[in-house]
């Protein structure tokens, strides 16, 4: 909780510059944190195609759910639009429901 | 007159189905779209793929898909009919006109919010193709990053 708010007060330059260091370096406590960024908004992509098995592809991990964007860093408009387009996908077997 | 909208429809047959099969069953597709007054706008036949799970025993399909534009009604009874072929493994039909005008929205106003920062900065609304050309060498490098964090995961 402490290191959210941290994370929300920081002003834009402080960030870009510890752009670096918060992108793979473990956080100050200890465990893993990178910077959240959103595919979809960094790559200006608006319609998330369910046809485009390559776009889908990182966000499906191995078991086949859906990757929670509390992972992804997806913004929460691309992770409702992802999800209808894996749903989509789903069903039409170019992604599968579950893989054990 | 009922309203058009564009629809995507998409079907999966068994491997081993011929093109005249595949052929009849566009047809079969065509007339119903012709009876509630539709267009085919385009047909594209994406070939043999291999299917993410298994459906009726086959590990891979053929695929089409077609985009229609036509109005509601037409979906309910391409849906119907497409229940009754065997050869048609799977199938699915998505509305897709909203989704494309929201994308084109988002697309024309990000284009016009970003005219309207560079305008404010005295600079002309288009990048010039320097411009371009530096973003493009910067993106690369930021995508890169990117898909290493992407594919890293967190498992």
């Amino acid at each position: 909780m402490s290191d959210m708010g941290g994370r929300g007060g920081r002003s834009h330059s402080d960030r870009d510059k510890d752009k670096d260091k918060d992108k793979d370096k473990a956080g100050r406590r200890g465990f893993f944190r990178r910077r959240r960024v959103c595919k979809f908004c960094v790559e200006k992509i608006d319609y998330i195609n369910y046809k485009d098995v390559r776009l889908l592809a990182p966000f499906i991990p191995e078991r086949g759910k859906i990757q929670p964007r509390r992972i992804s860093g997806v913004c929460a408009t691309h992770q409702r639009a992802l999800q209808t387009a894996i749903k989509r996908a789903r069903q039409i077997a170019l992604v599968p429901y579950v893989t054990d | 007159m009922s309203t058009v909208r564009q629809y995507e429809l998409i079907y999966i047959t068994p491997p081993e189905s011929t093109e005249e099969a595949l052929a009849e069953l566009h047809t079969q597709v065509q007339a119903v779209v012709d009876r509630f007054g539709g267009t085919i706008e385009k047909t594209e036949n994406w070939g043999r793929r291999k299917l993410a799970y298994e459906i009726a025993g086959h590990r891979d399909g053929v695929y089409v898909l077609e985009i229609i534009n036509g109005p509601a009604a037409l979906t309910a009874e391409l849906d119907r009919r497409l229940r009754v072929f065997d050869i048609v493994m799977r199938h699915m039909v998505v509305r897709v006109d909203e989704e494309l005008a929201a994308a084109e929205r988002a697309r024309v106003r990000r284009k016009s919010d970003m005219a309207e920062r560079r305008t404010r900065r005295g600079l002309p609304p288009e990048p010039t193709d320097q411009e371009r050309r530096r973003h493009a060498e910067d993106d690369d490098d930021g995508d890169s990053s990117m898909d290493q964090m992407f594919r890293g995961g967190d498992r």
